[in-house]
Parts: C-alpha cells; sequence; structure tokens
C-alpha cells in the first residue's frame, strides 16, 4: 500500500509536515493571538524546511527573513501596539461550524481524490535542481520577468511613500 | 569536514555529526566564558581598574563562578506571567545564535556546512531573535519589560537592513553569497586586497550596524545599566536569563566570524611571503581583534542618545549603504566586466 523507503529525506518529510500541521491547528484553536502569530512563525519555518528539501535553498532563507522573522514581528507588533484584550471571545455559531466542517472535509475529499487518481508523467530525466539557484533566479528576474519585477518594485514605493503620509498626518 | 559532510547520511555518520556539534557547542560556551573574562579585564585596564582578581589565578574562574550563581538560582516565573512563552523564550532566541554559526568557515578545510546561500542564512535566522526578544517581553507582563523588549526590536530591526545592504557590495565583488567563495575571492594577495579597503563605506556602515545589532555600547539601549530598569530580560532570573546573555555573546562570536569571513579575508596572510603560517592562526587573530575592537568601543565610547539612535540608523546608516551598492555596481560595470 504505501512503497516507500524510509529515507532521511522521508523522515525530514514527515517531521516538517508534523510541525507545519501542528502550527496550523494550534493557530486555528489557541485563543491568545500572540500565541497563534508564534504558531504561525512555526508554520513558516516547516515551510522553510520543505522549500530546503526541494533543493531551493534560496527561497527557503528568504521564507525564514521575510515571512518568519519580519512578518511576524510585524504582526506582533502591531497586536502589541493596538489591541488591548489578549483574549478574543467569539460566540459559538453552531450551523456555521458544522458547514466549514463539511466544506472542509469535501475540499480534502476531492483534493485526495484527485492526486490519488492524477498519473504523474514518467520524467525523462531525473529533475536537476539548479546547481546555484541563487544565480538562476536573479538570472530569470532581470531577463525574462523584467517588467513584472520593475512593476512590483514601484508598487512597494508606492506603499511605503503611502504609509509615511499617511502616519505624518495621524502626527500633525 | 568536505568528505564527512558529502557521505551518505548511515547513523554512525550522524553520530560523528552530533558529536563534532556537542564538540563545537563547548568550544563556543568556552569562548563566552573567556570573552566575559577579559571583557571585565580589558575595560578595567582601560579606566585604570584591575579588573576581577579574586577567583582562581589571575581571577581566570570568575566568570565561572558567575555562571555557577546563574545556574543555582532559583528560578522565578511571575505568577501572571504567560508561563509558555516566557519558558519558550529563552530557547528560541539561544537556537538561532547557535545556528547561525554552522555556515562560517575558519580554513579552507575546516568548515561545518557548505551553503551556497551562507551570508542570506546568517542574516534569515538571526532575525528568528528578535522575535524571541518581544515574545520575552511580552510573556513577562511587565510593562518594563513589554518596554524593553518592543525598544530592542526596533533597535534591531531599524539596524539589520543597513548591515544587509551594506553586505550587498561584497557580494557583488565576489559574485557569491557562499562566505568560503567570498574568502577564496579575497585571496592570494597583499592585505589590502581583502574586502575592507575596496568596500571601506560598506565595511564602516557594517561595523557600526553590527554594533548596534549586538545591542552592545554606545548603542546598549535597550539595556542601559545606568539608566534603566534593565531591558526585555527584566523578570528573568537564573538560567533562563543566562541565556539571553549566552546568545548574545554567540552573536559577538558569530559577528567577529562573519566580520573577519566578509572584509579581513577569513584565513588569508597579510602577505603572500607569510602563507606558511597556518591559515586557521590568521583567522583567530583577526577574531581576535575584532572581539578586542567591541570591548574597545564598549570601554572609550559614551551611550549615544535616544533620539539620535533611529535617526542614525535610517537617515544616514541607509541612504550611506545603498550609496555603496550603486557605486560597488557602477564600478564593476565601467572597469571589471570589460
Amino acid at each position: 500500500m504505501f512503497n516507500i523507503a524510509i529515507t532521511g529525506e522521508f523522515v525530514a518529510f514527515f517531521t516538517l509536515s508534523a510541525i507545519m500541521i501542528c502550527g496550523a491547528v494550534l493557530m486555528l484553536s489557541l485563543e491568545k493571538v500572540v500565541h497563534m502569530v508564534i504558531s504561525m512563525a512555526a508554520v513558516f519555518i516547516g515551510l522553510a524546511g520543505m522549500f530546503v528539501l526541494l533543493e531551493a535553498e534560496f527561497v527557503a532563507f528568504v521564507q525564514v527573513l521575510i515571512y518568519a522573522g519580519a512578518v511576524s514581528i510585524l504582526m506582533i507588533f502591531g497586536i502589541m501596539m493596538t489591541k488591548h484584550h489578549a483574549v478574543e471571545q467569539e460566540p459559538s455559531k453552531p450551523l456555521h461550524q458544522t458547514l466549514a466542517a463539511i466544506a472542509a472535509i469535501s475540499l480534502f475529499g476531492i483534493l485526495f481524490y484527485a492526486i490519488r487518481t492524477t498519473t504523474f508523467p514518467e520524467q525523462q530525466q531525473p529533475f536537476q535542481p539548479g546547481e546555484d539557484n541563487t544565480m538562476a533566479i536573479g538570472e530569470l528576474l532581470y531577463t525574462g520577468y523584467v517588467i513584472p519585477f520593475e512593476l512590483l518594485s514601484v508598487l512597494l514605493t508606492v506603499a511605503f511613500i503611502g504609509a509615511i503620509v499617511i502616519a505624518k498626518k495621524e502626527a500633525d | 569536514m568536505q568528505s564527512w559532510l558529502n557521505q551518505p547520511l548511515t547513523w554512525g555518520n550522524v553520530l560523528v555529526l552530533f558529536l563534532w556539534a556537542v564538540v563545537f557547542l563547548f568550544i563556543v560556551l568556552g569562548f563566552v566564558t573567556y570573552a566575559i573574562y577579559f571583557e571585565r579585564k580589558v575595560i578595567g585596564w582601560m579606566q585604570l581598574r584591575i579588573g576581577p582578581n579574586r577567583v582562581g589565578p589571575f581571577g581566570m574562574l570568575q566568570t565561572v563562578a558567575d555562571i555557577f550563581k546563574l545556574l543555582i538560582k532559583e528560578d522565578t516565573i511571575p505568577r501572571k506571567a504567560d508561563r509558555v512563552l516566557f519558558i519558550l523564550a529563552p530557547a528560541l532566541a539561544y537556537v538561532p545564535a547557535f545556528s547561525v554559526l554552522a555556515v562560517l568557515p575558519y580554513t579552507q578545510n575546516l568548515y561545518f556546512a557548505d551553503l551556497n546561500v551562507g551570508l542570506l542564512y546568517y542574516v534569515a535566522l538571526s532575525g528568528i531573535s528578535t522575535l524571541a526578544i518581544v515574545v520575552g517581553g511580552w510573556a513577562s507582563n511587565n510593562k518594563y519589560a513589554l518596554l524593553g523588549g518592543m525598544r530592542s526590536a526596533a533597535q534591531m530591526i531599524s539596524y539589520e537592513v543597513p548591515l544587509v545592504i551594506s553586505v550587498v557590495g561584497v557580494i557583488l565583488l565576489s559574485g557569491s553569497l557562499n562566505l568560503r567563495d567570498i574568502v577564496a575571492a579575497q585571496g592570494g594577495g597583499w592585505f589590502w586586497e581583502w574586502n575592507f579597503l575596496p568596500q571601506i563605506i560598506g565595511f564602516v556602515v557594517f561595523i557600526i550596524a553590527a554594533v548596534s545589532e549586538l545591542n552592545r555600547t554606545p548603542f546598549d539601549l535597550p539595556e542601559a545599566e545606568s539608566e534603566l530598569v534593565a531591558g526585555y530580560h527584566v523578570e528573568y532570573s537564573g538560567f533562563r536569563f543566562a541565556f539571553f546573555m549566552l546568545s548574545e555573546y554567540v552573536y559577538v562570536y558569530a559577528i567577529a566570524a562573519l566580520t573577519t569571513v566578509l572584509f579581513l579575508g577569513g584565513w588569508h596572510a597579510p602577505a603572500p611571503f607569510l602563507d606558511f603560517v597556518p591559515g586557521i592562526v590568521w583567522f583567530l587573530l583577526k577574531f581576535a581583534f575584532i572581539v578586542f575592537f567591541l570591548f574597545w568601543i564598549r570601554a572609550t565610547l559614551p551611550r549615544i542618545r535616544v533620539d539620535q539612535l533611529m535617526a542614525l540608523g535610517w537617515k544616514v546608516l541607509l541612504p550611506v549603504s545603498l550609496l555603496n551598492v550603486f557605486l560597488t555596481a557602477v564600478y564593476l560595470e565601467l572597469f571589471i566586466k570589460n
């Protein structure tokens, strides 16, 4: 049934999956918002580990830098600066919860069925990840994808200036 | 090391690699113990005092006694603290501090990981420590700890940006994020071919930002002991407090080694005729000099004012480091590429 060999990669995959699933479940079930952010950071780190397994080191460490580091800290700052009630009490909505559970289970069923029935094409040659994938990403960004890249930079600059303008208005 | 790293993973290899990590952990702990001792001695001499001289010969066992005191102290957790995060935070601070040491190469053959994004790995993991500091400050449920945590985090984030941008020039020059390749690119000549002279702007920005990242004088505002009620660790005692201190000194080790690797030519000799001296000696000399330099500025510089701190980071260091990237790119385009 499970035609798999126990290799280091396999063990690492399941450890990381366990970290990510635990983090995700805790994120939903914990009550304090700061705890939720920490468990979400665990998901991000697990995801980075998955990228390492796929030999995409650059994406993996950017994931740690941006999501596990910057985004988590930003969220914690936001929560600490704005929210006075650490615990959020939500009224229980049984109908809503039942419907959500049914939707989640059917989504899982559909995905599982689709994955099990798909036949993946045999690969002609084994997958060869880039020897230096940082350089490969850089070359692609500055040749094929240079216009989207520049548009994104403009968007970020606009957002940055906008944030400064809003903060300035509040300060005055 | 290379032969160990390239072998398939068997239980025997796992054991050997684990033992290496343990040995390395003890080396780092020894470094931290004696770095604290030398820090107190050096600052003592610079201020015309003697420094610790009571415990053991020349006071050599003073730090050991201090650590022992911390370990046997009562471990207090405030009743209103958030217990889980309060316990988790010191470990969360220490784990990335020790993990970043994995990518630092010491000589041609002595290194623990040959990662082609080594520099990015360092930067990414050291960001997690900031998270630990904020969490520790928040979990203490004490307004001074929370304020201290916020301040540390704000400072560390603000100075991490120029720190990262200042090394982009080095990456441009050597064309790699692998720390071993960065050292290799500086080799074979005199000491003025190391990155610190071609990248003098980047080097200065890097040193300033690094001192600030380490929360050391003149940027030790988050825990300025003579002005404040400590910082994020005000509620911590015993070995949890020791863990925060330990990760701070492990970062001193990491930054000193990283500066050596990025700007001071790693294991290369300062002159071609000095090549007969083993590389590890040169590495350790440069490393020791950086550590001494950190103690030196702590002993001689006054603390920066709090309103100047953020302005220096964002309005001076960041534009200067961006200018450095621009100048390096122009230089490479005009003179090297053709």
